[in-house]
């Protein structure tokens, strides 16, 4: 299911969340960067169809997204898992798919029933299918959210930080679903967890005040830190120019790993960057502090 | 989507409770011409319609305040995003929310009084009494429920929930309790959700203030059968226009919520 988007923009009273946005995904796993606040939600939200833009286009799978006819049709096809996503406490994971189901128009009892079935498996909750959600952990709703944004095999789905407040495990393993899930589907993850995206996205856009600043190959994000990745030993203070990423305490020092221009340190040694040092090149490039 | 309405309804605690505490109350406070004092061997209809319009004074009020998060709690649960990127319409999503929810309410209410017709039959051994309930119940108590279920559930999308709950008491003693004598008032008119003229033709003569002069005369018939089934079919005239025309500020709120 394909999705473009030409000088979208959304506005919130006085507060501009989209201020014209071009976006084009053709399938597969796509990754939506973006500090919070960036506009990631709200994007994510006019692509579900859930709120319309204030104006520009935006078309998915060949809808219209501005009418709300093209928001229905969209919503027919969707899984949408919000971040956030809350649960009705005295229900069981079982019972809220099946509500879930019945609204999204799975009429058929037998084969919602079935297909519910399959996917508790598929996320590892058939053995607390019949306890009640108020118990359930952070974990564990998430996997509930991603089985109702599977309800109806849907040809979109829409994940929006997906793996916020996840354990590693529990992360990973999200991931790795999420993946398999986009060989048949257009999958759009939406993260501030760059990791997330490293591990499973080929394409990315990265947002950032509203804009887009970023689409492309997820291997051309990281060449925006070409050259300005640096790494450094010292026992001494971090290094006082650029973006320290990461700081491994080690024998004989702390290894920092630093996104500048500049070499930082007299003994710095230029590196290859990593997704998250393109990442944090690239929003460097867009507000550059001292 | 009306059964898990309904489930979740009746799962909830302070359903039971609230039915439990009011029902409670009205027992003990009843005054002397409360149906625990109606003479023995009085017809079955006679017993049933004084215990229904006894619960009618205050349950209303309690279902009123438990139904009232019933659709703004799915924002404040964090179901409400979900909800909004399904197919399903609004209008529909309220339709099933207050026909389970309400239905449910309506199982405690009908409970109350199965429970008041079970003692009544350990006195009086007159197994009419069940039956009686079951059709006061439809006659005087579920009219009100079904009005005030409608009020309750949609009301709070507009006015925030405890805002709906604290005008809902004004509006619950001043528009059924009090006599239209000293205020004008909505007391004893066909709009009056506390089953007063229902509960006058099945007693035979007045329950509470049906038909008493007051504001809005034209709103004040005698009591009587015509009376009592015009009283009946505006409630749920009005309980059914509010629900449908709760539809287009449900997808407004949708459409705004940032």
């Amino acid at each position: 299911m394909d999705i473009k988007t030409r000088d979208l923009r959304r506005d919130f009273g006085k507060v501009q969340a989209l201020r014209g946005v071009d976006l084009d995904i053709a399938g597969g796993m796509f990754g939506l960067l973006g500090a919070n606040g960036a506009g990631k939600t709200t994007l994510m939200r006019i692509l579900a169809g859930v709120i319309p833009a204030t104006s520009g286009q935006a078309v998915v799978g060949g809808h219209d997204l501005s009418t709300r006819e093209g928001r229905l049709a969209v919503k027919r096809r969707l899984g949408y898992l919000p971040q956030d996503l809350g649960l009705y406490p005295d229900l069981t994971p079982r019972e809220f798919l099946d509500y879930i189901g019945i609204l999204k128009g799975l009429d058929d009892a037998a084969a919602r029933r079935r297909q519910i079935t399959d996917l508790l498996d598929m996320v590892g909750l058939s053995d607390v299918a019949g306890r009640k959600l108020k118990g359930f952990s952070g974990g564990m709703r998430r996997r509930v959210g991603i089985a109702q944004a599977l309800l109806g095999d849907p040809a979109l789905l829409i994940v929006d930080e997906p793996t916020a407040g996840l354990d590693p495990e529990e992360r990973i393993r999200f991931r790795t679903l999420l993946s398999s899930l986009a060989g048949t589907r257009t999958v759009l993850l939406s993260t501030h967890v760059v990791e997330d995206v490293a591990q499973t996205c080929r394409e990315t856009a990265v947002m950032a005040a509203g804009r887009i600043v970023f689409t492309g190959p997820v291997a051309d994000l990281v060449s925006a830190a070409e050259g300005v990745t640096w790494e450094v030993t010292t026992a001494g203070p971090a290094p006082a120019h650029g973006v320290v990423v990461s700081a491994v305490s080690r024998a004989d020092g702390t290894r920092y790993r630093v996104v500048s221009a500049e070499r930082p340190a007299p003994d710095a040694v230029p590196v290859a960057p990593t997704l998250e040092e393109g990442y944090v090149a690239l929003m460097r490039r867009l507000s550059p502090t001292p | 989507m009306i059964r898990y309405e309904f489930l979740m309804q009746i799962r909830k605690r302070s359903l039971w409770i609230t039915t439990a505490v009011l029902a409670g109350a009205l027992v003990v406070l009843q005054g002397d011409r409360g149906p625990r004092y109606v003479p023995a061997g009085t017809p079955a209809r006679i017993v049933m319609t004084n215990w229904a319009i006894l619960l009618s004074i205050l349950l209303p009020l309690g279902f009123g305040m438990v139904l009232a998060d019933r659709l703004v709690r799915d924002r404040r649960l964090g179901v409400g995003r979900v909800l909004d990127s399904l197919p399903t319409e609004p209008r529909a999503l309220v339709v099933g929310k207050y026909v389970g929810s309400v239905a449910a309410t309506a199982v405690a209410g009908l409970a109350a009084l199965l429970v008041a017709a079970v003692v009544e039959f350990a006195a009086r051994r007159d197994v009419a009494l069940f039956g009686w309930a079951i059709v006061v119940f439809a006659l005087v108590m579920l009219p009100g429920l079904l009005f005030v279920g409608a009020f309750a559930v949609v009301t709070p999308m507009l006015i925030t929930a405890p805002l709906f709950r604290i005008l809902f008491v004004g509006y619950w003693f001043w528009g059924n309790m009090l006599s239209p004598l000293f205020l004008p008032s909505l007391t004893g008119t066909l709009l009056t959700p506390i089953g007063d003229y229902a509960a006058s033709w099945l007693l035979g003569e007045t329950a509470l203030y049906a038909g008493a002069d007051g504001f809005l005369p034209w709103l004040r018939p005698d009591p009587d059968a015509t009376a009592a089934a015009a009283s009946v079919g505006i409630l749920l005239l009005l309980a059914l226009i509010v629900v449908l025309l709760a539809g287009p500020p449900l997808y407004r709120r949708q459409q705004q919520a940032a």
